[in-house]
């Protein structure tokens, strides 16, 4: 091979992966659906908004891995690999003009081509289409050329826009709740229906990048201010910051509207089931998969005993609560006993198979007359607060948030006892953990009790929550829901979870169009976290220390 | 006075007689060293030991009681302590918090304790971190209390690997190789400490080691391991002169080096 031509293979070669993830994504339909909704009204629909973000990274990375630090090749590469992609996607439209390929690939769709060629017929769109992957890469190219700051701001500009545009449905919605005149005007500045309107965004970039610039300014002043605090002053401030936090959580309901309450109750019951498994999985070390099987009891248990169908116990819904997660750390306690010498792999699949059997068996025939079968149990009562009914999701916030805090406080407090301690311990080396005195059975049963405790509080919330148990709002996704908040956030990070919890399954609510496509996104997303950063999204502090001490420990010698 | 005491004890995997009828007894206070070819059963006598593996035949008497059959987390609480010849930290942990788990055995406190912060949970924690800060500190790792295990250099793993041993208090430490792969000065260091450890802790040690030096320089008592038996025991100037010794395990030339 030449040395003209090795120089060129990270422009092609990265062009080729970029063209056929586009590719991908077009095909399995995201670029048209999402093509429905703008990120800036009438200018830029999400779908294409994907497809050039994708474009300009792989641009971007080609010019990073240019072999020599040419600045003309290093561009050049950029504009290559830029090209190529939308010479894939050009041959790809060509072709489907041709023939008919939608009987193999159905999201091969007229529609798509006329999103990929901006509407124009013919030859033109096909020059559009190219010229567009061409500007993509001079663009990508010229980025990589910049200062930092410069590269930075731009960067972070097109983002801000990016989500602002995505999270339309959630800021718009708070908005509009003011009602106040200024507001109001503010909102319509902005936002149209669908997406932001052109002002908005050339608004929004320029608030952005004054403030960022002015924080770039006097950031370090900032912070070296803090850090000259005295001690008690910097815990001063911190127990401001929490109170400012719990006054913004405690109003935060009356913001958000029906909609979005509802899906921040959402997000909160699985706050409750990430907190639950992470003493499980990031505590102890115990990979389960059957998690959902604790939910669907706490769920079922608190359907059984407060619904007037099928028993009629009678009870309400605080003194069901109580025996709700009692019957969850039992049943935790009867998974934990026959998988109590499992590691690993072996352990996932055993959990698996335990969620799915508490599924599959309260589906049963056998169990209908006492369980409901596939019709469930329905008319369960809202819980009663003093005489007061919690009907609304803002209602049942409160409720969670009580939950949320209680649970985090618990994990907060056990982690730094002889019990975390021991859960970590058998975490890192279970043999070794025996041979400090840990009894491993009670530890391991202890961990799985606790965790299933937790998720049976979270399903009993959600059966008052919906009113109504079917069999099939347990199914085996919400385990693999609750692993990736887990590992997504940061495994054993307790804002982690919160954080994952808010990424994974508030945003999936907010864009509808994602709910078809949420295990695709959900993998890809567990792939770049694992590539770029494997301590999660908002890692714990020991996680990042491991990166400190490493070079700290380098200069280290033995005494 | 006699603190443990090994009678006909026997282990064998299928076919293989991995420890042949031993009979050890190890006095109080003593520093008693194993020694013996690869593959000799040195370690696996150390998981006899431990609970790991539950010796087929014989009976093991510690401090009066008979603890054959009883599970690893309960011979800790008997009083017997050990280091791993492939160091075994917790990795992720930090070093404070490895010797901590080495004390688990003293706290009592239960689930709830720690949760409703009872004054009683507090104050053993508490004392549990001092006895931590105290270890660290006579094991000369003061100041490192919050570094990651493995982020340790090797000599100072070690030396957490015991901290973390004695943090149970044990009556009985277990060594394994406790020098292996270190050079001189290092392994001078750890000879005076275990020597320490004797004098100060009044720990009784039973050491398995390689390096002759060290063996003849600290051991009261000196058992040789070949195939699973023992094939001689005494003083180590005994051992030093004993022929069968020398054909069976020293060699000739590492004889002359011993030497």
């Amino acid at each position: 091979m030449t040395k003209a031509q090795s120089l060129w293979n990270q422009g092609v070669k990265i062009g080729a992966i970029g063209g056929v993830s586009v590719l991908i994504i077009s095909l399995i339909g995201m670029v048209e659906s999402f093509g429905k909704r703008d990120i800036i009204a009438g200018v830029l629909p999400m779908g294409v908004a994907i497809a050039l973000i994708i474009s300009i990274l792989a641009a971007y990375m080609a010019a990073k891995k240019t072999p020599i630090s040419d600045k003309s090749i290093q561009f050049a590469n950029a504009v290559v690999s830029g090209l190529v992609i939308s010479g894939f996607l050009a041959a790809f439209v060509m072709i489907g003009r041709s023939f008919n390929i939608r009987e193999m690939l159905v999201g091969a769709s007229p529609v798509l081509y006329s999103i990929l060629t901006g509407g124009v017929a013919g030859a033109g769109g096909i020059f559009l289409l190219l010229l567009t992957g061409l500007l993509c890469g001079a663009f990508a190219g010229i980025l990589y050329m910049l200062r930092d700051l410069p590269r930075r701001l731009t960067v972070n500009a097109l983002l801000t826009i990016f989500i602002l545009g995505l999270l339309q449905e959630l800021i718009l919605p708070i908005l509009k709740a003011w009602d106040v005149g200024m507001i109001n005007y503010l909102a319509g500045l902005f936002y149209t229906l669908n997406g932001l309107t052109p002002v908005g965004a050339i608004l929004s970039v320029v608030i952005f990048c004054i403030l960022y610039l002015l924080w770039n300014a006097n950031q370090g002043a900032i912070k070296s201010k803090y850090a000259a605090l005295p001690k008690e002053a910097r815990k001063k401030s911190q127990i401001a910051a929490l109170i400012v936090l719990a006054v913004i959580l405690i109003v935060l309901p009356q913001f958000l509207g029906l909609f979005l309450s509802e899906v921040i109750t959402i997000v909160g019951l699985y706050v409750l089931l990430g907190l639950g498994l992470n003493i499980v999985v990031g505590y102890a070390g115990l990979l389960d998969l059957g998690y959902v099987a604790f939910f669907a009891i706490g769920s079922y248990v608190v359907a059984l005993l407060t619904s007037p169908q099928i028993f009629a116990f009678g009870l309400n819904f605080w003194q069901a609560l109580p025996i709700a997660v009692i019957c969850g750390i039992l049943a935790g306690v009867m998974l934990g006993i026959p998988v109590l010498k499992m590691r690993g792999d072996y352990l996932a699949i055993a959990t698996l198979g335990f969620g799915e059997i508490i599924r599959i068996l309260v589906l049963s025939d056998f169990l209908r007359p006492w369980l409901g079968g596939a019709q469930g149990i329905g008319s369960i009562p809202n819980p009663n607060l003093f005489g007061f009914q919690m009907v609304k999701p803002q209602h049942i916030y409160y409720l969670l948030l009580a939950g949320i805090i209680l649970v985090i406080f618990i994990s907060l407090r056990l982690k730094k006892s002889k019990i975390g301690r021991a859960w970590m311990a058998m975490r890192e080396d279970e043999d070794v953990a025996q041979a400090m005195g840990i009894n491993l059975v009670a530890t391991k049963l202890l961990a799985f009790a606790t965790g299933a405790g937790f998720s049976a509080l979270s399903g009993a919330i959600f059966a008052s929550k919906i009113g109504s148990v079917y069999p099939h709002s347990f199914n085996v996704f919400i385990s693999i829901n609750v692993v990736c908040i887990v590992i997504i956030g940061g495994i054993g990070s307790l804002p982690g979870i919160v954080v994952g919890a808010a990424v994974l399954m508030g945003l999936p609510e907010l864009l509808r169009e994602f709910a078809e496509y949420r295990m695709f996104v959900y993998g890809v997303a567990l792939v770049i976290v694992m590539l770029l950063r494997p301590e999660g999204l908002l890692p714990e502090a020991r996680h990042k220390m491991e990166f400190h001490d490493e070079t700290e420990a380098g200069a280290k010698t033995v005494a | 006075m006699i603190l443990l005491s090994i009678q006909e004890m026997t282990k064998r995997f299928g076919g293989l007689v991995a420890l042949n009828e031993l009979n050890i007894n190890v006095k109080e206070k003593s520093i008693h060293s194993i020694i013996g070819p690869n593959g000799a059963g040195k370690t696996t006598f150390f998981n006899c030991l431990t609970g790991f593996y539950r010796p087929e035949e014989g009976e093991v008497m510690f401090n009066g009681q008979s603890i054959v059959g009883l599970s690893p987390d309960r011979i800790v609480h008997k009083g017997i302590s050990r280091t791993y010849q492939n160091i075994r930290l917790f990795p992720n942990l930090t070093a404070l918090e490895n010797v901590m788990v080495g004390y688990h055995v003293h706290l009592k406190s239960g689930f709830f304790g720690p949760i409703l912060g009872l004054k009683k949970t507090r104050m053993e924690e508490e004392k549990a971190r001092q006895i931590a800060f105290d270890l660290l500190k006579y094991v000369k790792m003061e100041g490192k209390e919050d570094t990651l295990a493995k982020n340790f250099p090797y000599g100072e793993q070690r030396r957490l690997e015991m901290a973390r041993a004695l943090a149970s208090q044990p009556k009985l430490l277990l060594l394994d190789e406790p020098t292996a792969g270190m050079n001189p000065k290092e392994t001078q260091d750890m000879m005076d400490f275990i020597q320490h450890m004797r004098g100060e802790l009044g720990i009784t040690i039973i050491l398995i080691e390689h390096q002759m030096r060290v063996v003849m320089n600290i051991s009261d008592i000196v058992t040789v391991f070949d195939y699973g038996k023992m094939i001689a025991e005494g003083l180590p100037e005994e051992i030093k002169n004993n022929k069968t010794v020398i054909e069976a395990y020293l060699g000739t030339g590492e004889a002359a080096e011993a030497h």
